[in-house]
């Protein structure tokens, strides 16, 4: 028999994440945030989270997004690259929550190594400033470089235009942005999407996600209105 | 000090004159603020790619009637519309991309740049907390760094400063500064004033800013006018004419896995009528097809890489399969090797992929777990990760990729055909020049974005395989 992937609800597809869980969290701006599956995780209320995901500076007010579930209180440890959102300011919650900042582009990469089974890497990014700090430096081909380790999850939230039953992904536009990388890293990846169809329905030309990369599918609502 | 009260330009003049640095065809990174109001004054006719961090290439002005798509938001946060020939890229290509080295000009929005060019991005956003966003990539990245900035700050001090008072997001990486009053670049042996703002000479320019500034020697008043010329066509009328100018010892990204299927047989033959000699094939099988079959009509040979290895251009290829599945029938590469004619560098197939990925998207080295403990680890670095034994693999980057696609569009976007896609889309980003063979060639905007593997900033040459050309030679 197939696999089947779909679950019934957003709050059934995110029951299982415990307390202390590492989570990606798809989406740049306001596309591709799995802002159901981000919500069904904050009425659980399961804290002491590390979030990772990149600039959260969509969703803050009338919206959820990333920024509602860092605000929440649930999340005690961020991994992301600037620019660093409003939003609670880590100064004034008495160190309630650690930042990790990194460039965007180091971030999808370690993402992406995580995801790949690299052990780590050397990139030229950030080399002189304050990124390099505590971080082994090497020079190979005259360039001088920093090593970055893998980044991996327990959970993926994730959102996609439309899935297969088997959980192959097609994305809608600027919705793909982390969303296919964070896909690839996580022990378990939810896709939060606007439509399901039967296997056979995806071009596989077009799949971009890759069904082996995605446990759990559910169906929830459009994109947020940005206005 | 007393400060000289003469009228600056304004933020659209600004904008409008760093618009006149984009060449015809450029792939241009956007930072959020003063940066995203340079397209306006873009012609379209150039034909400048603009690339927003998030992944799109190709993006056009704010919609005009309506909020737009949704689906659709540059990096600023704002929405935005696709010019033709647009492509859509996940988080790490597009920052692989400016690693990369395929943005020809990164412009950002800057709070201060130091004598040597180091970048501090924009403090005063969002409250002073700051906004390198992808500053440090692009810094890092782009051929050319142009920071935007106003000259000095609310309270009048300089923002061009001898040392940065903030961590800088960048080192030594801005070449240009725009501002309300000058353009200056940035030069080893210091800051050169190349042009001022109507009504400012060198003394009052120099009044407001820290470091000295030199006069270039043909310092005049801002021009904001665009130099003239056609976007350069991609496409190439022959394949003879497409590898004309690959020289000797050059390192070639050419596959087709292993199958004919996904090889550019037209530029392969192309390569053998050229004759360039000395050549490194990077390649999964170094030629292979025509001793395995492969559906190979009987008294045929298919058009693979033996053609160059048999012709004696190649001094060395790596490759992970370079041998034929018929110990009896050895291909061209195995005996060329075994007299001694050609070198061979074997790699694990994941390693190669990976290793052309990393040349592609500017990652020097990397540690994969893969050959840990044979002998494809001697005399590399290993390191225990968490447990586990890796290997220091280094990357690959080519002078040229010869790429097997299903179409392109004028400008350069791929999308390939069932399983001929394999090497040929990590290697198409992977080369300085990457030519691509393709079926057909359309106009922009004929390829759905979403269903664009290889986006055009990548490619720089596109020919069509003749109708009449036949993939194999007689025995």
């Amino acid at each position: 028999m197939l696999p089947n992937k779909v679950e019934a609800s957003v709050e059934e597809a995110v029951a299982d994440i415990p307390e202390g869980a590492r989570i990606m969290v798809g989406g740049f701006g306001f596309p591709g945030i799995p802002e159901a599956l981000v919500k069904a995780l904050m009425d659980r209320g399961v804290g002491n989270l590390t979030c990772i995901c990149g600039p959260w500076y969509g969703g803050t007010r009338r919206t959820i997004g990333t920024a509602s579930l860092i605000a929440s209180g649930q999340v005690t440890r961020v991994i992301t690259a600037p620019p660093v959102a409003p939003g609670p300011d880590p100064a004034s919650e008495d160190d309630r929550m650690h930042l990790e900042i990194m460039p965007q582009g180091t971030l999808a990469e370690r993402i992406r190594a995580g995801g790949a089974g690299i052990g780590g890497f050397y990139i030229p990014t950030g080399i002189g400033t304050s990124y390099e700090e505590g971080k082994e430096r090497m020079t190979i081909g005259g360039v001088d470089c920093i090593f970055e380790e893998p980044i991996k999850a327990d959970y993926a939230l994730i959102k996609a235009q439309a899935a297969d039953t088997m959980g192959n992904l097609v994305y809608r536009l600027a919705q793909r942005n982390w969303n296919p990388i964070m896909a690839t890293a996580a022990d378990v990846t939810i896709a939060q999407v606007d439509e399901i169809v039967d296997p056979g329905m995806l071009d596989p030309e077009l799949v971009i996600t890759p069904g082996i990369f995605v446990d759990r599918i559910v169906i929830a609502g459009g994109d947020n209105d940005p206005s | 000090m007393t400060l000289p009260k003469i009228p600056r330009i304004s933020r659209e003049l600004m904008a409008c004159r760093v618009a006149a640095e984009i060449q015809p065809g450029h792939v241009v990174h956007l930072g959020p603020g003063l940066p995203e109001m340079v397209p306006p004054y873009v012609l379209p006719s150039r034909g400048a790619v603009f690339h927003s961090a998030n992944g799109i290439l190709g993006f056009g002005p704010r919609p005009e009637h309506d909020i737009g798509d949704v689906q659709l938001v540059g990096s600023g946060g704002r929405t935005v519309t696709l010019l033709p020939g647009a492509s859509i890229v996940d988080q790490a290509t597009s920052f692989g991309l400016i690693r990369g080295g395929q943005v020809d000009i990164g412009i950002v929005e800057a709070s201060q740049v130091s004598e040597s060019g180091d970048l501090v991005g924009p403090v005063e956003m969002g409250g002073g907390m700051g906004s390198h966003a992808a500053a440090t990539d692009v810094a890092e990245g782009a051929k050319l760094v142009i920071a935007m900035m106003e000259h000095t700050t609310r309270n009048r001090s300089p923002r061009i400063v001898t040392r940065t008072d903030y961590p800088v997001a960048a080192k030594g990486c801005v070449d240009l500064i725009v501002t309300d009053v000058a353009v200056i670049q940035v030069t080893p042996q210091g800051l050169v004033v190349r042009e001022l703002a109507r009504g400012w000479n060198l003394a009052d320019v120099q009044a407001i800013t820290d470091p000295h500034l030199s006069p270039a020697p043909d310092l005049g008043y801002m021009s904001f006018w665009m130099i003239g010329g056609d976007i350069p066509s991609k496409v190439w009328k022959s394949g003879p004419e497409a590898v004309a100018d690959i020289p000797d010892g050059a390192t070639i990204l050419m596959d087709g896995f292993a199958g004919p299927g996904g090889m550019a047989q037209y530029l392969i033959r192309s390569l053998r009528e050229q004759g360039a000699k000395d050549l490194t094939l990077v390649s999964n099988t170094a030629g292979i097809a025509n001793v395995a079959s492969f559906g190979t009509p009987p008294g045929f040979l298919t058009i693979d890489h033996s053609l160059l290895v048999e012709s004696g251009q190649v001094k060395k290829a790596i490759a992970s399969y370079p041998v034929s599945p018929r110990p009896s029938q050895p291909s061209a590469f195995e005996l060329a090797y075994r007299r001694g004619d050609a070198e061979l560098e074997l790699t694990p197939q994941g390693t190669l992929a990976e290793r052309i990925r990393a040349g592609a998207f500017g990652i020097a080295a990397f540690f994969t777990p893969s050959g840990a403990g044979t002998t494809l680890a001697e005399g590399k670095e290993t390191r225990t990760i968490d447990g586990r034994e890796y290997v220091l693999e280094q990357s690959i980057r080519g002078d040229y990729a010869l790429i097997r696609a299903h179409k392109a569009d004028t400008l350069g976007n791929l999308v390939y055909k069932g399983t001929s896609r394999n090497f040929n889309a990590v290697m198409a980003p992977g080369a300085r020049i990457t030519i691509a063979e393709v079926d057909e060639i359309v106009e922009p905007g004929m390829l759905d974005p979403d269903a664009v593997v290889t986006p055009g900033a990548f490619v720089q040459r596109v020919v069509q395989r003749p109708a009449d050309f036949h993939p194999y030679e007689p025995v």
